[in-house]
């Protein structure tokens, strides 16, 4: 079966300076992926691409295997995105919802439809459904736009930052009517967003974007330095408490260089375990524990200083044993196993 | 001063007893300047939307051309519309010269830039988002132009009123273009300009009057639909 998307050397630019550059990358049908990365970089224009609101200036993206274009409706519309600043219409909030049905003329029991998609974000129809665009909080409006995107049962949706800036009990309703649409529909979830911890618990996969390129994915720790160079091939970037990130150093200029730990290659130490020789080691506060439902065991997260680590365990390590979060946890690598990104 | 209040008596008078005359100048107004205003709108509100939504070669400069014909003086399009329809002219044929729609067409020029560039004012202040979030949920290009009209509805409103404004108020076109001819293209503004020719000031301040209470009717109604 042909992947979901598949990116063929993309390249996007905005005033002649390039945001996006992904030279391959596929992702399956069916899945719940990540996109983290800071402000800026990239994520917003690539949902964009995927949800085919955009053209991008080079390369091509197949979708279920075919070429597409932004204008080529039966794709378009099987594709639908939540933009970072949603926009409602200057109407209803049913008029908001129906929106989308209207544009495919697809008028079959639309107040019954309209009314239970407001009813997955948490609004009532009976409440909410004749009031205008401008009586809605800033956590109703966004629930709006969202159930205006689950009536029409998409195949893929995409979430541009779905959470930020709204309430709890909004961010709460929104990210259990998206898991909703998965398990319901089998919807592919493509999330951008800050809240790492929600990304880890729902997400098949999280890719890491920066400066406009995909930086591998998976739960790895990124570090973007600055570099001090220690000699003898090594570099390190301080963390806190005097303590340093140490890693060889890269083969290109190590000042824009971005560092990369997968949790496969930390190990957290016992209390009384010694590293071996070979290794660095850190000192920080276990913040977290989760179990990792799709590849078995434990992802643990070490805070250290600014910087957490995600360190992937079994769930039968010894380490684990009285451990809870909060406590202190000494965690070890091999500088070897540090991969950079130029 | 007495013709002021001589002026009010009378446009109350003219009204009520339901004068021919004033009828048949007020009937030519509101026919000429419906045409008008019909054939400005059909044209000029979707000229505006690609004014002020695409991005095309030699946008600033059409821009520039539109914004220019803001001020274009009703003469001159009187001028300029008799050259063509009258005898002598390219559609002399047509036999457009004295009639209301000849009025119409140097009317339609007349409202036409204001309803292009406060249009393409109306679609270019509108949120970023929104072309964003009508593709994002499905709308093709005539759905896209469609909404974000709608969505600029109070804006095109106001350029309708203005364009309103200007084609009921001016009298050059009316008068080069029509001939003033009672009973027959005669409307209230070059009504004004003969009466008061003749020193009868009191009917030129009745049909001003008259001309004012249309205008009061005409910006009501919008304002209730605006309301809405």
């Amino acid at each position: 079966m042909a992947p979901l998307y598949q990116l063929d050397r993309i390249r996007h630019h905005y005033n002649g300076h390039t945001v996006l550059a992904i030279d391959d990358w596929t992702l399956s049908a069916g899945s719940i992926t990540g996109l983290v990365g800071a402000n800026g970089c990239g994520k917003s224009t690539l949902l964009k691409l995927l949800g085919f609101v955009e053209r991008p200036a080079e390369g091509e993206i197949l979708f279920n295997g075919r070429r597409t274009t932004p204008m080529d409706d039966a794709t378009r519309r099987t594709v639908v995105l939540l933009p970072q600043e949603s926009h409602l219409l200057k109407r209803t909030v049913f008029a908001n919802v129906a929106y989308g049905l209207r544009v495919r003329q697809d008028r079959h029991q639309e107040r019954e439809r309209v009314a239970q998609a407001l009813e997955w974000v948490g609004l009532p129809a009976d409440a909410f459904a004749r009031r205008p665009w401008f009586a809605l909080s800033g956590g109703e409006a966004r629930r709006v736009a969202l159930a205006a995107r689950l009536v029409l049962r998409p195949q893929v949706l995409l979430l541009d930052e779905p959470t930020t800036s709204v309430d709890g009990a909004s961010a709460q309703r929104m990210k259990a009517a998206a898991l909703y649409a998965h398990r319901q529909w089998g919807t592919s979830l493509i999330v951008a967003s800050h809240d790492l911890a929600w990304l880890h618990e729902i997400c098949h996969d999280v890719i890491h974007l920066f400066a406009g390129r995909i930086l591998g994915t998976g739960l790895q720790t990124l570090l973007f330095g600055p570099w001090l160079d220690l000699g003898a091939g090594r570099v390190a970037m301080a963390l806190t408490d005097g303590q340093r990130f140490v890693a060889l150093r890269p083969a290109e200029q190590a000042d824009a260089a971005v560092a990369a730990i997968d949790p496969r290659r930390l190990t957290l130490l016992c209390s009384d375990q010694a590293p071996s020789q070979a290794q660095a080691i850190m000192e920080g506060i276990l913040s977290s524990l989760t179990l990792d439902p799709r590849a078995g065991g434990i992802n643990a997260s070490v805070t250290v200083g600014h910087t957490e680590f995600r360190v992937h365990l079994p769930a039968d390590h010894p380490a684990l044993a009285g451990l809870t979060p909060g406590r202190a946890a000494r965690i070890a690598y091999a500088p070897e196993d540090v991969r950079w990104y130029a | 001063m007495d013709f002021l209040y001589h002026g009010l008596l009378e446009a109350i008078r003219l009204l009520l007893s339901g004068d021919p005359e004033t009828y048949s100048a007020v009937a030519a107004t509101l026919k000429v300047s419906s045409y008008a205003m019909a054939a400005s709108l059909l044209m000029g509100i979707p000229l505006g939307f690609v004014l002020g939504h695409l991005r095309f070669p030699g946008r600033r400069q059409a821009r520039l051309a539109v914004d220019t014909l803001l001020s274009l003086p009703t003469v001159f399009i009187g001028l300029m519309v008799y050259a063509f329809i009258s005898r002598q002219g390219p559609l002399g044929h047509m036999g457009l010269l004295f009639t209301l729609p000849g009025i119409a067409i140097g009317q339609t020029l007349l409202a036409l830039p204001v309803v292009i560039a406060l249009t393409a004012t109306a679609v270019e202040s509108m949120d970023a988002n929104l072309r964003v979030t009508l593709r994002s949920l499905g709308a093709n290009r005539r759905q896209l132009m469609r909404a974000t009209l709608w969505e600029a509805r109070h804006g095109i409103l106001a350029a309708a009123l203005n364009a309103y404004g200007r084609v009921m108020t001016e009298v050059g076109i009316s008068m080069m273009v029509g001939g003033n001819i009672k009973w027959h293209t005669r409307t209230i503004t070059t009504a004004i300009a003969l009466e008061t020719n003749k020193g009868q000031f009191a009917m030129g301040i009745a049909l001003g009057l008259i001309l004012l209470l249309i205008a009061f009717g005409v910006t009501a109604a919008m304002s209730l639909l605006r309301g809405k």
